[in-house]
């Protein structure tokens, strides 16, 4: 439920694969076809000529080298934020507020009308904000109460703009999936009626080592 | 206002994440690219600085490593060149799987009106083991259930002398499916063993 950017993800690794598949490759070529080495070997000083050339184009008078090292100082060091932050991409997209004012479309609780309008018809002044925490320990209490779960735990992450649910429950060994689904779905429609919100909600119904170590349930 | 604002969820959202949960998101072979490009970018970017102040190299001396790479295949073992290289083509070939894979998790969807449902392979499989246990009448040791992608397989070794009704395990198995409804619906194979076990 997380916004970890998965096209970007995919596009990065393909081209990383591509720079080592064809580095690789070249290095087989040199290796196991002799054209390729004396292609190598006869355009190699070429292209360190043509480097010297710009080295010396690009010294200043009085130095000892070119100004390029710093040019090519900033060039790594920009890649290496741009990577930085292609990590802290990963993973991102948990919010602390389930519903509240925040000057977007889902601002005014329970409420359509325009701000301006809603101004005239004299409301009480004032915003109701519904923290993350507050949804999720409902949820998470409810939950607790079943004896078929292991366990539970619910986290608040933004879902194309807006809060929704993530639902993570690990049933007893032999609980059937499909009955959590529905008695966890009905336990969702109840939070709507309470808060008011009708939000995307994820059931994730998985398991874990506590399950396995632990006893399925004994009822059949 | 076309909708009421309070209905945040639809099944445009819902389908989408449904679709992001069965697939894998490529995360940690990202970040464990990243942090190796950096480290790379982090020497190299310190030679730089090295060479722009004027100042000897610390590890890796950029002209002699141009001069080594212009003079290559000369100066290294066959070998050890032909090695490397491939090494780096079967990573370069492992990077590009990894971009081009659709990446499925072993898990299912449970259609529901509300939310969106995911299951993990192992839950499924857990629920179907039971089901074919009590229909089977055996202990749990006694079911093994293999639960794949588009194949549900389940092994069962009979108690000594009580036979086991094959097609009514199938019958349970198929049931307990259909609640569930995963789509898509897998094949169903039971397998009784020949020989059966003693004192369960």
């Amino acid at each position: 439920m997380n916004t970890t950017p998965r096209a970007l993800n995919r596009l990065l690794l393909a081209v990383v694969g591509l720079l080592a598949l064809s580095v690789g490759a070249a290095g087989l070529a040199l290796v196991a076809l002799p054209r390729a080495a004396a292609w190598w070997a006869a355009s190699a000083p070429r292209v360190g000529e043509a480097i010297d050339d710009v080295r010396s184009g690009t010294t200043l008078e009085g130095q000892s080298d070119s100004w390029l090292w710093i040019v090519l100082a900033a060039v790594l060091l920009l890649i290496i934020v741009l990577l930085i932050l292609w990590i802290a991409t990963q993973g991102r997209g948990r919010t602390g507020l389930f519903a509240g004012a925040d000057g977007r479309g889902h601002g005014t609780f329970r409420r359509a009308a325009p701000r301006d309008a809603a101004r005239g018809d004299g409301d009480t002044a004032g915003t109701v904000t519904i923290t993350a925490a507050a949804a999720e320990q409902v949820l998470k209490a409810a939950l607790l109460e079943r004896s078929d779960l292991a366990s539970a735990s619910v986290s608040t992450w933004l879902v194309g703009g807006v809060p929704g649910l993530r639902v993570r429950v690990l049933p007893r060994k032999g609980v059937p999936p499909y009955v959590i689904a529905e008695e966890v779905s009905r336990l969702i429609e109840a939070l709507d009626l309470v808060t008011g919100y009708r939000s995307p909600v994820l059931i994730s119904i998985t398991t874990g080592a506590r399950v396995r170590f632990t006893r399925g349930e004994r009822v059949d | 206002m076309s909708a009421d604002p309070s209905d945040r969820s639809s099944p445009a959202v819902t389908a989408r994440i449904v679709r992001r949960e069965l697939h894998s998101s490529r995360a940690v072979p990202s970040v464990m690219t990243a942090i190796v490009l950096v480290v790379a970018h982090l020497v190299l970017l310190f030679e730089a600085v090295l060479r722009a102040v004027g100042d000897r190299p610390f590890l890796v001396d950029l002209e002699a490593t141009a001069a080594w790479i212009g003079a290559l295949p000369a100066g290294v073992p066959p070998t050890l060149l032909g090695t490397g290289a491939l090494l780096l083509v079967v990573l370069g070939v492992l990077l590009l799987l990894l971009a081009v894979l659709p990446g499925r998790r072993a898990r299912y969807t449970i259609p529901n009106p509300r939310a969106a449902v995911v299951v993990d392979a192992e839950v499924v499989a857990s629920s179907l083991a039971r089901r074919a246990r009590v229909a089977a009448g055996v202990a749990p040791e006694q079911v093994l259930v293999t639960v794949g992608r588009s194949s549900v397989t389940v092994q069962i070794r009979p108690t000594s002398g009580v036979p086991v009704d094959a097609d009514a395990v199938r019958a349970a198995v198929a049931d307990d499916l259909r609640r569930s409804s995963v789509e898509p619906a897998p094949r169903i194979s039971v397998v009784v063993a020949e020989s059966g076990v003693i004192g369960q």
